[in-house]
């Protein structure tokens, strides 16, 4: 930061990751101009959001340090708005459902195949796979024959979900590959690794097989023939659930 | 006058021991063969995070219990294999319990090495 200081930028926006928060960020330098203070922190009902808007100035009084001295007389702005703070499995389900629920501004990338279902062009869906709104199927993504998700479900980019498992208020993270026959409920699945949300657990399945990290190389840009599009796909409404 | 269900109590064999898996399906099939409506409870107390070796052999031990109109309950499930239990599916064909004592609901346990000898003994009579 005392490097762009030193280049002249007059005001830096400093997000430290671990909370989504729907900010309105020229609210926020227009207050930080009005009060006249170096730095300006975010805070929600439960406290400070990492969130910090700081001038030139102050960076470059404090570049020996690291962060910005937390001594330095700041503004406290207060933000009412939609935010979650990310520390948790759960929170970040939660976070999953209020987007595709509409409670905040998160939009899922991918075509809309009907109102409520988003499915990454790329992504493989099996003709009699049952997919319940809403939902999110990301970029890669391979669901195969006989699959049900339902409630609220994702599965995130370069998965696969294998025959007849059933995912239900579940999200699947990037890169995980899930085993045939699976019921997999109110969890969030990353690799090998099974949060319960409902048991409260985290359970590894990779040494029974039942899930697997797989390849991280993308296979957005490969695409295979053997992958249908999804405007290929017979007409959703007859597997709406 | 009713006749009770009799109950067993057994403990799962090491997964990768394919004898002692023969052995104990064995035994749960001579149980259910010469009871009626038998009730199988497997004590999964010791177990830490089931194996699907294991969700398989309990799969095979439902099998075999409702050919006799019996059933199986597994007791003192860890909650990772609560997890593994529910996720494979098996959940919904066991009936599971905290401990053993609540699976048997009070009724007195048939103890299996006893059960064994005096199967042993109708079968020579």
């Amino acid at each position: 930061m005392a490097e762009w200081a030193k280049e002249g930028v007059e005001q830096i926006l400093l997000i430290v990751l671990g909370s989504y928060a729907e900010i309105d960020l020229p609210d926020l330098v227009r207050f930080h101009s009005e009060g006249r203070r170096q730095v300006t922190n975010v805070f929600d009902e439960q406290g400070p959001l990492g969130i910090s808007l700081l001038d030139r100035g102050c960076i470059l009084a404090n570049r020996e340090q690291a962060t910005p001295d937390e001594d330095l007389p700041s503004s406290r702005y207060e933000f009412l708005g939609y935010v979650v703070r990310l520390s948790s499995t759960a929170n970040y389900r939660r976070l999953v459902e209020d987007a595709f629920e509409g409670r905040c501004r998160i939009q899922p990338t991918g075509f809309q195949t009907r109102p409520g279902v988003w499915i990454d062009e790329t992504a493989y869906v099996d003709a009699s796979a049952q997919i319940q709104t809403p939902c999110y199927i990301g970029p890669a993504t391979k669901i195969r024959a006989g699959v049900a998700i339902r409630g609220c479900s994702s599965v995130e980019r370069n998965c696969e979900i294998d025959l007849g498992t059933t995912l239900d208020h579940a999200s699947v993270q990037p890169n995980t590959y899930i085993a045939p026959g699976l019921y997999v409920r109110e969890s969030v699945v990353d690799g090998t690794r099974l949060e319960h949300l409902a048991r409260g657990i985290a359970v590894d399945l990779g040494t029974a097989g039942l899930s697997a990290r797989i390849g991280t190389q993308s296979r957005r840009v490969h695409r295979s023939p053997q992958l249908a599009r999804v405007s290929e796909l017979p007409a959703p409404d007859a597997k709406a659930g | 006058m009713t006749k009770i269900p009799p109950i067993t109590v057994k403990r799962l064999p090491d997964p990768c021991d394919q004898a002692s898996r023969r052995f104990f399906l064995r035994d749960v099939k001579r149980f259910v063969d010469s009871s009626h409506r038998p009730r199988l409870i497997v004590d999964l107390s010791a177990v830490e995070q089931i194996s699907p070796e294991s969700v398989d052999l309990l799969l095979e031990c439902v099998g075999h219990a409702e050919r006799g109109d019996g059933e199986v309950s597994v007791a003192g499930a860890s909650p990772q294999t609560g997890v593994i239990l529910e996720l494979t599916q098996a959940a919904s064909v066991l009936n599971m319990f905290p401990s053993v004592l609540e699976a048997s609901n009070g009724r007195p346990f048939q103890d299996f090495e006893s059960w064994k000898q005096s199967y042993a003994r109708q079968r020579a009579a």
